[in-house]
């Protein structure tokens, strides 16, 4: 840069500063604002310790008036922040405390897998309190191990086209989401078929019967625990994150013949 | 010893010393980008030694058959003979696995280097005269390497690739008039029709390779006739070549990058899954996976066919389905533009004189400014085919990005052309060595339509002087190094 001036302002290096600050920025922000603005929380699941000499009943009752009342009613009749709970059954509640669904996190936002908010002995209490209140909605299911084969077919019929076909979860219309199936338990999978929780269709015993199900469950749990034939398994998604492999890769190939090569003169 | 005499022996009948000698003799420059194209070629290699070790397992037929091997949840099932053995080599025979992901991932890796290779070729106007044919054949491995990856990923009959067979069957019956004849001649029969699969595979593995071999070959042979051309710089003309021998320099070199293309398939065959087809399981007409996207290369036209709105104009009495515009149309300018090109820009600059030596993208700030604007365009296209898995990621509801790229498909490539434009243009007048060291006035100058520098537009293709006195620890190594060969340019005689 013979015979050149001088030049004093270097334009790129501080147009990608800003870049990079923006995107910095950008990627810190909606972290900032969370932690910065904590939701209130209509139904937090913090329970008292259980008194000595309470029923399982009581004890549920206490639970449910202070953790889900609020929304779905002093006895269940539901309310216009929650929907009514009396009939939806024991599957329903087992699915959705179990999930960690329910209570929700924050109000008018689409349900999320947590950590259940009470532990096992908590929620029984809690799915004998609410099925008191009557109807007769589907029992917590057993599941038995059932058939690989006949599982895959009705997974890949039914299932694959929300779930998709590695179970990984996929965006619905309206930004919603069906959920990854790689964290359910077997007892959860079953609980969803039959109960239909959110937008997902419920399949009552007439349509899948306790076979199909159990076949079904079988089949999620061979996907959880399917050995990564093949390698890594860029998240079962398919061509997208192939792309960006193999455009790594691409890019890898330059950086050698970029070795192997020389600059112009 | 018994080398040398079987050698003597064979020329002795045979002759073919002289054109060896001329052969290895062959001056190749030394520039790393030239080295695009032969990525394109040894991935282009491995993908016919891989291709073949496949065919001696797969079963191109869509005869129904019981899957009896080593995949528990498929045993016992009855699905095609094309995804019952593509499904056994994957899981039974040894080393299938890996020969088929390595196939596949060097197939992303042909067309990826093919569109490298072309970014090059555009961008230094390595098209002009006399290279215009070589550019009509490169473009046509172009569409014919696209082609064959489709036709390809969709002989394992799975639920993935039976999904994309059907996008392809509905634009071929959304072409107006003709959709249906053309729907019955390439796939024998109404959907899912059972000629599809060993149609393909005919397509597949042998139409289009040997098309591409032909096509690889003339291309080659068209490149030794009018020799390379190369980059400017002192003692570089338009009457010569300069660079290293075949022998002993350049085809160590190329050896190198044979060993590191086939490395890198094979690594990636072995330690990253592609296409898990056994769990996207057989196609049945009935059923859908979700997300469910085609290879890259066929990418750009699946985003455009998720963006394009529902519109259904009738023109001429015929309806024309929303499918067309971005599935036929779209590809049909595409590569209609891609041929022209090089006789676009000669109308354009009225250049019709031939070159040796190439031009750096900054002389022809409009080529650029075209080009960006084109891979954005492109690019954005390609990024949208992956909108419901972002939204999957992000939370982002999927119509929301769905506008976000309607507005932005059409209006980034304007805005990236136009900084590319402004860009190119300050580099040349300032010659600055690269972005980095462009200041403020540059940038300022370029955008005040400074006066075009006095230079006739053949001046601007002289030996350019680079700054000798810059210290460049790059350069220290290679000035030990023996002089470039030079040998004149031209056919050869």
């Amino acid at each position: 840069m013979t015979g050149r001036p001088a030049r004093v302002p270097r334009v790129f290096p501080l147009v990608l500063g800003v870049l990079v600050l923006g995107v910095v920025l950008a990627s810190a922000l909606p972290g900032v604002a969370a932690t910065a603005a904590p939701s209130p929380a209509p139904g937090t699941g913090t329970a008292a310790p259980p008194r000595p000499g309470q029923t399982q009943f009581q004890r549920g009752e206490s639970l449910y008036q202070s953790s889900c009342a609020s929304c779905h009613g002093q006895a269940g009749q539901g309310s216009q922040r929650g929907p009514t709970l009396i009939g939806v059954g024991a599957a329903s509640v087992d699915f959705w405390v179990g999930t960690g669904r329910m209570p929700l996190a924050e109000e008018r936002v689409d349900a999320q897998r947590r950590a259940p908010a009470f532990d096992e002995q908590d929620i029984d209490a809690l799915v004998t309190y609410v099925t008191s209140f009557g109807g007769d909605g589907p029992a917590i299911p057993t599941v038995h191990p059932g058939d690989l084969t006949l599982g895959r077919e009705i997974y890949l019929q039914n299932c694959a086209a929300c779930h998709s076909a590695g179970g990984s979860g996929y965006t619905q219309v309206g930004g919603q989401v069906a959920p990854s199936l790689l964290e359910a338990t077997p007892v959860q999978v079953a609980e969803a078929i039959r109960i239909g929780p959110g937008q997902m269709p419920q399949w009552p015993e007439e349509v899948l019967d306790q076979g199909q199900v159990d076949a079904v469950v079988t089949y999620v749990q061979e996907l959880q625990r399917l050995p990564n034939r093949g390698g890594l398994d860029l998240g079962r998604i398919g061509p997208v994150t192939e792309t960006v492999v193999g455009f790594a890769g691409v890019a890898l190939l330059l950086v050698v013949i970029r070795r192997l090569g020389k600059r112009a003169p | 010893m018994i080398t040398r005499w079987m050698v003597r022996r064979l020329d002795d009948r045979l002759g073919f010393s002289p054109v060896a000698r001329s052969g290895l003799n062959k001056v190749f420059p030394d520039h790393w980008t030239f080295m695009m194209g032969e990525i394109a070629l040894y991935s282009f290699t491995y993908l016919v030694l891989s291709g073949v070790f496949l065919t001696l397992f797969f079963d191109a037929s869509t005869t129904r058959t019981t899957y009896e091997g080593g995949y528990a949840p498929l045993a016992g099932s009855e699905v095609s003979a094309a995804y019952a053995s593509s499904v056994q080599l994957s899981m039974d025979v040894r080393f299938g696995l890996v020969a088929r992901q390595s196939h596949h991932w060097a197939a992303l890796l042909f067309t990826g280097a093919i569109v490298v290779h072309l970014c090059r070729i555009f961008f230094t106007g390595a098209f002009r005269r006399p290279r215009g044919v070589n550019w009509v054949v490169g473009v046509t491995l172009l569409v014919l390497a696209i082609a064959n990856g489709f036709a390809g990923y969709s002989l394992a009959d799975d639920l993935l690739s039976g999904t994309g067979l059907r996008v392809a069957n509905a634009v071929l019956l959304s072409i107006p008039v003709v959709g249906a004849w053309a729907e019955f001649l390439a796939f024998g029969g109404e959907f899912p029709a059972e000629a599809m699969i060993p149609r393909l595979y005919v397509v597949h593995i042998l139409v289009v390779p040997a098309l591409i071999v032909t096509l690889i070959t003339a291309h080659m042979v068209i490149l030794v006739r009018q020799k390379h051309s190369h980059f400017p710089g002192p003692g570089r003309t338009d009457t010569n070549v300069v660079g290293s021998r075949l022998w002993p320099g350049y085809a160590v070199r190329s050896l190198g990058l044979l060993f590191a293309v086939v490395a890198l398939c094979l690594l990636l065959g072995g330690l990253v899954q592609i296409n898990p087809i056994w769990l996207w399981g057989p196609f049945e007409p009935g059923s859908a996976t979700a997300p469910s996207q085609p290879d890259w290369y066929v990418g750009w036209l699946d985003g455009a066919l998720r963006l394009w709105p529902a519109w259904e104009p009738i023109v001429f009495g015929h309806r024309l389905p929303a499918l067309f515009v971005p599935a036929i149309v779209l590809p049909g300018l595409t590569f209609l533009g891609l041929y022209l090109y090089p006789l676009l820009e000669r109308l354009m600059t009225g250049d019709r004189a031939p070159h040796q030596v190439l031009q750096r993208p900054r002389e022809r700030p409009g080529r650029v400014a075209f080009g960006v604007a084109a891979l954005t365009f492109y690019g954005l296209l390609l990024t949208a085919f992956s909108i419901d898995v972002v939204s999957k990621f992000t939370g982002i509801p999927v119509y929301l990005l769905i506008y976000t790229f309607r507005v932005a498909v059409p209006a980034l490539p304007v805005v990236t052309g136009l900084v590319a434009f402004v860009l190119a243009r300050a580099l040349r007048d300032s010659g600055a060595d690269g972005f980095l060291a462009l200041t403020w006035a540059d940038v300022r100058g370029a955008l005040r339509r400074r006066k075009p520098v006095p230079e006739a537009p053949s001046a601007t293709e002289e030996p350019r002087e680079a700054a000798p006195e810059e210290p460049d620890e790059e350069r220290e190594p290679e000035q030990a190094e023996p002089e470039p060969v030079r040998v004149p340019a031209g056919p050869v005689p």
